[in-house]
């Protein structure tokens, strides 16, 4: 199921938004499933998601291979590390995910001109990182409770994270 | 017997994940992005292409919606706009009538053979790249439509980018906003040339090559011969310019090319290498066509295209 979050996300990611740009920036679909995944998957299974979500984007792109994965790997770990107080507090998830979505975006862009994709030359780039991040502020809403109920814990007892 | 415990263990994960990304990042930055890494580009895009258009045909007329809405603000000033420009334009279409009967008259005294047409391919743009910081699109045709890489990318109003990869059925075109696209360009007023470099979005670069030519706000920059084939437009100057003494012009320009909403296009069969070869007999300069839509469908009059 997991897996077929991520593909629908890539997939409306890369479609939905060739046209449809506000203020000329889109949101990070697949960043925003990634951290909803995570929320509730084991933590080892999060960060395999995490990475191999990456992986997928860095195909689908011409940036280089492994960039991707381990900024969307590096999502899924802080999210498991913080998911605990997101459950505790949940005034404390929207937030959450627009620091998230901004960090990850951030990393891309750092680690993106460290390795020669000049992401921090483009003059665009605070646009392109806070953007994409309040999108996905609005849009989680609508993202984050069906992927609860579809992976989220079933019936009642502890979360299934929690391993 | 010590065991990791289950924080251990997921930062142990984490740890082997990063090293691992860092690897394939390395493996594929010296490999050029080809090797193992290209196939396996080629072979997800190509299974994944199907996925994209079949998302694509679903959420087309959601998008069109919003679309459709936001066009609602401003299009009264913008058919007021239109219709003045549709007048210059046909003013504009008379005088170049004229002016083309002359050459003609003339290339037929001088026994000159006028230049031949490109050959082109119509495509959709299917996706876009990863994040907002991928300049890239993806569009319907590849390999077996006679596309290739570096061959450039045009819609109505002028030069998208060019071609950076191509599978059987798709290609991906990288757009001249991509900071690392350069497009060597020169004003047609002056014919003065310099370089057109992209910022990631919005206005590009220019830095002339000649310091003592001033620029006019609205100057068209069309493409000098190299990569593409010359004459295309590329941008227009934003904002009139002019190099103090000791110090190099640069400006900013526009693109001609409505890059934000990129949906039909056309790709020219040309590459690099069909500049500067030696001349023969039947030998003949190339030149883009000279009417360029953005309509999928076969046209008359303007080379070869090929309709999706």
């Amino acid at each position: 199921m997991a897996v077929a979050l991520v593909i629908l996300g890539v997939a409306l990611q890369t479609t939905l938004f060739v046209r449809l740009r506000p203020f000329g920036a889109s949101p990070a679909i697949a960043l925003l499933v990634t951290l909803a995944v995570s929320r509730h998957l084991g933590r080892i299974p999060s960060l395999l998601v995490g990475f191999a979500t990456g992986l997928f984007l860095d195909l689908l792109s011409e940036t280089a291979l492994g960039l991707w994965a381990l900024v969307l790997t590096t999502v899924a770990f802080a999210t498991v590390r913080l998911r605990r107080r997101f459950e505790d507090d949940v005034t404390l998830l929207i937030p959450g995910v627009f620091l998230l979505s901004f960090v990850g975006l951030a990393l891309y862009a750092l680690l993106g001109t460290i390795f020669g994709a000049q992401t921090l030359a483009d003059a665009q780039v605070v646009q392109k990182m806070l953007l994409p991040a309040v999108y996905n502020t609005i849009l989680a809403p609508l993202v984050l409770p069906p992927i609860t109920r579809l992976i989220g814990p079933r019936g009642g007892g502890r979360p299934g994270w929690d391993r | 017997m010590w065991r990791p415990s289950g924080v251990d263990r997921s930062i142990f994960a984490f740890i082997g994940l990063v090293l691992l990304s860092l690897v394939l990042v390395t493996v594929d930055l010296r490999a050029s992005g080809e090797g193992l890494g290209g196939t396996l580009r080629d072979g997800v895009q190509t299974a994944f292409t199907p996925v994209q258009q079949g998302v694509g045909f679903v959420t087309r007329p959601v998008v069109a919606f919003f679309e459709g809405i936001s066009d609602l603000v401003g299009i009264r000033d913008e058919n007021r706009r239109l219709r003045l420009q549709v007048t210059d334009l046909e003013r504009q279409l008379s005088e170049t009538e004229s002016l083309q009967r002359r050459v003609a008259e003339l290339e037929a005294i001088l026994a000159i053979e006028p230049p031949g047409e490109l050959d082109t391919v119509a495509a959709r743009v299917l996706a876009t790249g990863a994040s907002d910081f991928d300049a890239i699109r993806l569009i319907d045709k590849g390999r077996r439509d006679g596309i290739a890489v570096d061959m450039p990318v045009i819609d109505e109003g002028g030069l998208i980018g060019r071609v950076v990869s191509v599978t059987e059925t798709s290609a991906r075109i990288r757009l001249i906003t991509d900071p690392t696209m350069r497009v060597a360009v020169r004003v047609e007023r002056t014919g003065e040339t310099g370089i057109l470099t992209g910022r990631g979005g919005g206005l590009l670069q220019l830095e002339m090559f000649n310091t003592n030519a001033a620029l006019i706000k609205g100057d068209l920059l069309v493409t000098a011969d190299g990569r593409f084939p010359a004459g295309i437009p590329v941008a227009r100057v934003a904002e009139d310019a002019e190099a103090e003494v000791g110090f190099s012009l640069i400006t900013k320009a526009a693109p001609e090319a409505e890059l934000s909403r990129v949906d039909y296009v056309k790709v020219l069969v040309f590459t690099s290498d069909q500049v500067g070869s030696p001349a023969g007999e039947d030998d003949e300069p190339v030149q883009p066509p000279l009417e360029t839509t953005t309509t999928a469908g076969t046209e008359p009059g303007s080379g070869t295209t090929t309709s999706p």
